[in-house]
């Protein structure tokens, strides 16, 4: 080819492409409406869980016990959040899926396809669009916080930032898959039905099939709201954000490979083989990553740090072998008190849930049920505790080291805080939502053309 | 900025040159091995009514659509669809592209892509005559201005061969005119334009060498002198020329 009669796409700089990206989405009226229903959303929301923590922390001020037990996270973040989560999964694809399928409607996506960028990096600056328009909708949340420090209220910075690292992470995770749907669909409302059905079948699959055992189990673990829960319990775990990563880069590069018009079906679908294997090599790879951190300032996810460091020295393989049904609350109870953090702390855990001969509900027929078997080198030991009291010396009792000492000071002291919130409604209903019409307005007004022709 | 060579520089051998390119929708076939050339500088109509194959041609010339057969060549060496997009720029009808934008931000992004200078898009601007809807959002201009803005856009992009589907409707006689004016003038520094018409005398008027098409197939191709010699119509319009051939 005579390479200097045409045009070379290496030429073409990025940020024209990103700037009206940004000025698409912003200019469209779902984005401003999501952020206008979020503020009474989130405001009230965080009005209730103020109330229920004030409620709860007029009874801790009387007993210091209860006060260890009260977490701003648990108590107001993220119930609060709770509602911007539920705005991002019904609402936020509508504002994601503009970014693309506006340019479908109006065959403007013709046009856009013949610029010299590749679909990847098409679709890349419209996940860019569309972390900007989350950053935004995060406003009225965000603003939450401003409100609870003023109030007094206490934030640690590790969980609160991690719990907002987990919505960021699900935000783009919606969006990458809004956008994907906008790619394949004609229309946007094939699109946002597409989306919906994904984002709210994931709701189902909580609902129905969580904690039941098998196929159920594993189809309950693509839930995207699963995404969440480990930031909510105050766990930043290196596997889910990789994975979650993985499902995003999969997602961004099936819409590059669907973006682009005149390729027949068939030939999209056989480029798409190639990406599914390679995410799906990803994903196997990510859920091999164990480095989980808990940043919870109550340390709910770890055993006392004396116990910790004495636990982490343990190389020998820990065989765990648990008598229970998957449904029976017991099991629930062992794998969060006992099992996860184990697993997050030794070296070498193995779990095994035996096949249960009766289950919790029927009656027990088989005496062994509801035992668990813990192997450690050439010794083992049984319990019927979910107690991490119990089960941490039976351990140290395998491993032939004693019990670590407890450390004195550095419990949780609880952050109970009676206030009322109710000021804040004013700026949840009044001020918040002024301030973004305000916005709304200035990025609507007649542009100048000035500096245009200048 | 690399731009169209110079019709004096050019070789013998066209730049775009398409072989045989068939497309089917389902069994109908839109297009039915079209070949045609067309060299720097030339201004080559696809004309036929509407269904002819006009759009459908245009589109799988520049790979938008998938071809069953043929092929683009380009200098003589086979242009695959995924590369075409480097030579050839379609401006597709019915676009009213980034509605919510004002006309000046559109205009704004293409030359910010194609790197055109200030100089080169206000000269843009000028010629297509778009100054008085600058500040003006796209979803409120005439379907002329609309088509004006597209024809600005087009000529920011700088392929060497343009495609245009429709380009003049919209216009005024007048405006027509005018438009053809700037057509002209970029030919004339070697740009090659293929435009879709199925206004005969618009055609006519711009066009220096015409590809008549009617269901899909071509029924006559060159300058309005030799398709007057094919029909026998010596002094035939391209009206009579057209009803004559199919």
């Amino acid at each position: 080819m005579h390479s200097p009669k045409t045009y070379s796409r290496q030429t073409a700089p990025l940020w024209p492409l990103l700037a009206k990206e940004l000025r698409e989405i912003t200019s469209g009226q779902a984005l401003w409406t999501m952020l206008l229903l979020l503020c009474p959303l989130i405001g009230y929301s965080f009005l209730q869980a103020v109330s229920l923590y004030g409620e709860s922390s007029s009874a801790a001020l009387q007993s210091p016990v209860l006060a260890n037990s009260l977490s701003p996270l648990d108590g107001v973040l993220v119930p609060t959040l709770g509602s911007f989560y539920v705005a991002v999964t019904l609402l936020f694809p509508f504002v994601a899926i503009r970014a693309l399928g506006q340019e479908k409607e109006t065959g403007a996506l013709r046009l856009l396809v013949q610029l010299p960028y590749r679909p990847s990096t098409l679709v890349s600056a419209k996940l860019a669009a569309v972390l900007a328009a989350w950053i935004l909708a995060s406003i009225p949340a965000l603003s939450t916080l401003i409100v609870w420090r003023m109030l007094g209220g206490h934030l640690a910075a590790a969980e609160t930032a991690n719990l907002l690292f987990g919505h960021l992470v699900y935000g783009l995770l919606v969006g990458a898959l809004a956008l994907f749907s906008a790619s394949i669909a004609e229309s946007a409302a094939t699109s946002a039905i597409i989306a919906l059905a994904v984002t709210i079948g994931s709701w189902v699959l909580d609902f129905t099939v969580a904690g039941n055992p098998g196929l159920l189990s594993w189809f309950a673990q693509l839930s995207l709201s699963q995404t969440l829960r480990p930031f909510e319990q105050g766990l930043l775990s290196g596997g889910l954000v990789l994975g979650a990563a993985c499902v995003i880069f999969g997602l961004i590069a099936l819409s590059a490979v669907w973006l682009p018009p005149g390729v027949p079906p068939l030939s999209k679908l056989r480029r798409s083989l190639p990406w599914l294997v390679i995410v799906a090599l990803m994903l196997s790879a990510a859920a091999q990553v164990r480095l989980t951190v808990d940043v919870a300032e109550d340390r709910r996810n770890s055993f006392p740090s004396a116990d910790q460091k004495l636990l982490a020295t343990l190389r020998l393989p820990l065989l765990v072998t648990v008598r229970l049904a998957p449904e029976d609350p017991r099991y629930a109870d062992l794998q969060r008190n006992v099992l996860t953090k184990l697993e997050r702390t030794m070296p070498n855990v193995s779990v095994t849930l035996a096949k249960a001969r009766q289950g919790f509900s029927g009656g027990s027929s088989d005496e062994s049920y509801g035992e668990v078997e813990y192997v450690y080198g050439t010794r083992s030991d049984i319990s019927r505790s979910t107690s991490p009291r119990e089960i941490l010396p039976l351990i140290y009792g395998l491993a032939g080291v004693s019990p670590p000492s407890p450390t004195p000071g550095g419990e949780y002291p609880g952050y109970p805080l009676v206030a009322r919130a109710d000021a804040a409604l004013f700026w949840f209903f009044g001020g918040l939502p002024l301030l973004i019409v305000l916005c709304w307005w200035w990025i609507r007004r007649p542009p100048s053309v000035d500096n245009f022709l200048a | 900025m690399p731009l169209a060579e110079s019709p004096t520089s050019e070789s013998s051998v066209p730049p775009l040159h398409v072989t045989d390119l068939t497309k089917r929708y389902g069994k109908e076939r839109a297009i039915d091995c079209v070949t045609f050339s067309a060299a720097a500088g030339d201004v080559v109509g696809i004309i036929g009514p509407n269904g002819a194959g006009k759009t459908t041609l245009l589109e799988t010339v520049v790979g938008l659509l998938p071809a069953e057969t043929g092929e683009v060549l380009w200098h003589g060496e086979p242009l695959p669809a995924s590369q075409r997009r480097s030579a050839l720029f379609y401006l597709p009808d019915g676009v009213r592209p980034y509605r919510d934008e004002a006309t000046f931000q559109v205009l704004s992004f293409f030359a910010g892509v194609y790197r055109r200078s200030r100089a080169e898009t206000a000269d843009t601007i000028m010629s297509v005559g778009l100054r008085p809807v600058l500040d003006r959002r796209v979803h409120a201009l005439s379907k002329g201005y609309n088509r004006r803005l597209l024809l600005a856009l087009a000529l920011l992009a700088p392929h060497p061969v343009l495609l245009m589907d429709e380009p003049f409707d919209g216009f005024d006689l007048r405006q027509t005119r005018e438009i053809v004016g700037v057509i002209r003038n970029q030919a004339a520094r070697g740009r090659t334009f293929i435009l879709a018409i199925h206004q005969l005398v618009d055609a006519e008027r711009i066009c220096d060498r015409l590809i008549l098409l009617a269901g899909g197939r071509v029924r006559g191709a060159g300058t309005l002198d030799e398709l007057r010699a094919q029909t026998s119509l010596p002094a035939g319009s391209l009206e009579d020329i057209f009803l004559a051939l199919t």
